[in-house]
């Protein structure tokens, strides 16, 4: 094994697998046994002991098994993080940002600068990625290490291009689950937060997008994957929309810092949700009949063409409600799609070359596909399977293009569950910072 | 809530009355029903009688008409499909130990139904012993560990049998022995247990060893065919 193959790494060995390693690799202990307990060094996990036994008093951690099996019969072997980069800028972007953009992306530098812990809450379709751009060429030319995690593989993936675009000249590492590439040491790095466990004390700089993909408290593995990954000193920087109540309670205890970014970077407000209760939609869908409200928009869309998606709570209901709406209105053109269908990608382009005017979808669209110009209907959506952030990010597919920056995000349900009503007031709240931001463009608001 | 050992998913078990009633043990299912029915069953009026593969006759099957009779027949509990490798993916390769419990239970009832004195498991190499930490087929029936009257000889079994071609399988000379400390074998029937019946090679040697001692008969008892 190489040595830049464990720079700022914890990998997992076992004896007869730790022979010919460089001489200045580190050996750490993998499970901490003690009489009462049994924790992961790589994962943090606490391990039931009855689940985790082997036989010959071993022990195994089944919480990260995905990353290759970590037990009693492996350590994990590290070299601490030597920084061996080039120093110089890399960025190869000539993009502009917006006058607001750029005071945000001022501000992120000076957090990576100042080695803060920050909170970015920037609303959808506020461009973030581009911001981050200035910061990271800036920690880049300090010979900083630097990664961008994001619990969804999606993200990642959307994320890898446009990187490597931006900074052409540069080799940045793609790691995550299905990644069948080896390894390589590189200053920037892109990967699940998953990946993060095999990182130990590895980034000056570490930016998790995407950070309430998955509920935070789901995840309690999360937050110690990222400080295991970090440098003690290192600035950690999450980006959202739609912050969970656990980020905002660490901003509350002083322990993140918090900056919004209220506004489209076409400095529109976000479109409002209307709700419409209609208890009896799905049994009317399943007679082949439209819930009257439903039946007037899609009229509408038939005559003037505009393109829409119906987000649907379950995969079975997707069918049917394409046959009650194929039946009202045949000359509507549309496709169902959802998370395991095969065709997905297909249908998703499909949609994109406007070959057909709509899609029902389940969540799968919630977030990262961006179609311009078009308005949502969710049916059901006080269906528990959406979260508050689900429901935002749907509402934020709306209104993203410079050309048509407002439209129609309508839900049909049978109560206002309590999600639907966050979802609406974490919009208005939002909207509220931007009008007050748009009044008067001292641009970013700060609190700390 | 007990969470299903294969999906992750909460599996919740409804008690009716008349099994509260019935006042035998709750046997709690260890992985869901959608999980549970990806497995194929084998059933024995539905497969080779030599080799325990599922297949409408009841005629040894074309492999076990080309490798001529067999000193033992083998029985399987389950065909080998998707299922069934992502289960031994994950069970064996990955090492997920505590997925014993899948099968344990149907498991030690064929074994309790084939009334055998003598039980033997395949062991695994002490090299795996040093690094996947347990048998697998002994993970199933026992305490994981190999069994002490029978073990691999030097470095045969080094090669994992994934890893082998056909032609390396069926070359392979017999890879285990008996130690010191074997009960006697004369006149005993004998049941043989590995994970999975590929070729038929691991189970002809263990059987041939077995017999070549004195004992009466060998029956094959696998995972999956
Ligand atoms: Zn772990
Ligand atoms: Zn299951
Ligand atoms: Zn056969």
């Amino acid at each position: 094994m190489q040595a830049t193959e464990l720079y700022g790494r914890q990998i997992a060995l076992t004896v007869s697998e730790a022979t010919a390693l460089p001489p200045e690799a580190q050996r750490l202990t993998a499970l901490v046994v003690t009489a009462k307990q049994l924790t992961c060094q790589r994962c943090g996990s606490s391990l039931v002991r009855k689940q985790a036994r082997l036989p010959r008093q071993q022990f195994y951690c089944y919480q990260c098994l995905n990353l290759g099996r970590i037990s009693t019969l492996t350590s994990l072997y590290h070299i601490p993080e030597p920084n061996e980069f080039l120093k110089k800028s890399q960025l190869t972007w000539n993009g502009k940002l917006t006058v607001q953009q750029a005071e945000c992306a001022a501000m992120i530098q000076s957090k990576f600068a100042t080695h803060q812990r920050h909170l970015l809450w920037a609303v959808t379709g506020a461009g973030k990625t581009e911001m981050l751009f200035p910061g990271l060429d800036w920690a880049l030319t300090q010979g900083w290490r630097v990664a961008i995690a994001s619990p969804r593989v999606d993200v990642c993936l959307e994320l890898y291009p446009r990187l490597q675009a931006a900074f052409s000249n540069l080799k940045i590492a793609l790691l995550h689950g299905h990644q069948t590439e080896p390894y390589h040491y590189r200053q920037l790095t892109i990967c699940t937060t998953h990946q993060l466990l095999r990182f130990r004390a590895a980034f000056d700089v570490l930016i998790v997008d995407e950070v309430d993909a998955f509920p935070f408290a789901a995840n309690p593995r999360l937050g110690f994957a990222v400080t295991q990954a970090l440098k003690p000193v290192g600035a950690l920087l999450y980006l959202t929309a739609t912050p969970s109540h656990d980020l905002l309670q660490q901003v509350r205890r002083h322990e993140l810092g918090l900056s919004y970014l209220p506004l489209r970077f076409h400095q529109h407000l976000l479109p409002t949700i209307k709700v419409t209760i209609q208890p009896r939609w799905w049994a009317k869908v399943q007679a082949g009949r439209l819930p009257l409200r439903l039946g007037h928009w899609l009229s509408t869309y038939a005559a003037t063409g505009q393109r829409f998606l119906v987000f649907v709570p379950r995969v079975a209901q997707l069918t049917v409600v394409q046959a009650a709406i194929q039946r009202a209105y045949p000359r509507l053109h549309g496709l169902t799609v959802h998370s395991t269908d095969p065709e997905r990608l297909a249908k998703v382009q499909a949609m994109r070359d406007e070959q057909v005017q709509y899609l029902v979808t389940t969540t799968i669209l919630e977030r990262g596909v961006t179609f311009p110009g078009i308005d949502v209907i969710v049916l059901g959506a006080d269906d528990p399977i959406f979260s508050t952030a689900a429901l935002v990010q749907i509402a934020g597919r709306v209104g993203r293009s410079r050309e048509r920056p407002t439209g129609a995000v309508r839900f049909i349900c049978a109560s206002y569950a309590r999600p639907i009503k966050r979802a609406i007031r974490q919009i208005k709240l939002v909207n509220r910072k931007g009008r007050r931001l748009r009044a008067r463009m001292p641009v970013v608001s700060t609190t700390e | 809530m007990p969470v299903c050992l294969l999906c992750q998913r909460p599996s919740d078990v409804k008690l009716t009355l008349p099994w509260v009633l019935s006042w035998q043990p709750l046997l709690q299912p260890v992985v869901c029903a959608a999980c549970w029915q990806t497995f194929t069953p084998i059933i024995a009026s539905q497969a080779c009688p030599d080799c325990g593969r599922a297949q409408p006759s009841r005629n040894p099957c074309h492999d076990c008409r080309r490798w001529g009779p067999l000193a033992f027949y083998n029985q399987a509990l389950f065909t080998y499909n998707d299922a069934m490798q992502a289960y031994f993916e994950q069970y064996k390769f990955k090492g997920d130990y505590r997925l014993r419990r899948v099968f344990s239970q149907a498991l030690l009832t064929r074994l309790a139904s084939l009334k055998s004195a003598i039980v033997v498991a395949i062991p695994v190499t002490p090299e795996t012993m040093t690094t996947r930490g347990f048998n697998q087929v002994t993970g199933w029936l026992a305490e994981g560990e190999n069994s002490d009257w029978l073990r691999t000889k030097g470095q045969t079994k080094l090669i994992p049998q994934s890893k082998k071609t056909r032609q390396d399988r069926l070359l392979t000379a017999q890879p285990f022995e008996l130690t010191a400390t074997a009960p006697k074998l004369a006149n005993q029937t004998v049941v043989i247990v590995d994970d999975v019946y590929t070729t038929g090679r691991t189970m002809r040697h263990a059987a041939s060893l077995i017999l070549e001692n004195g004992a009466k008969s060998v029956v094959g008892l696998t995972l999956a065919r």
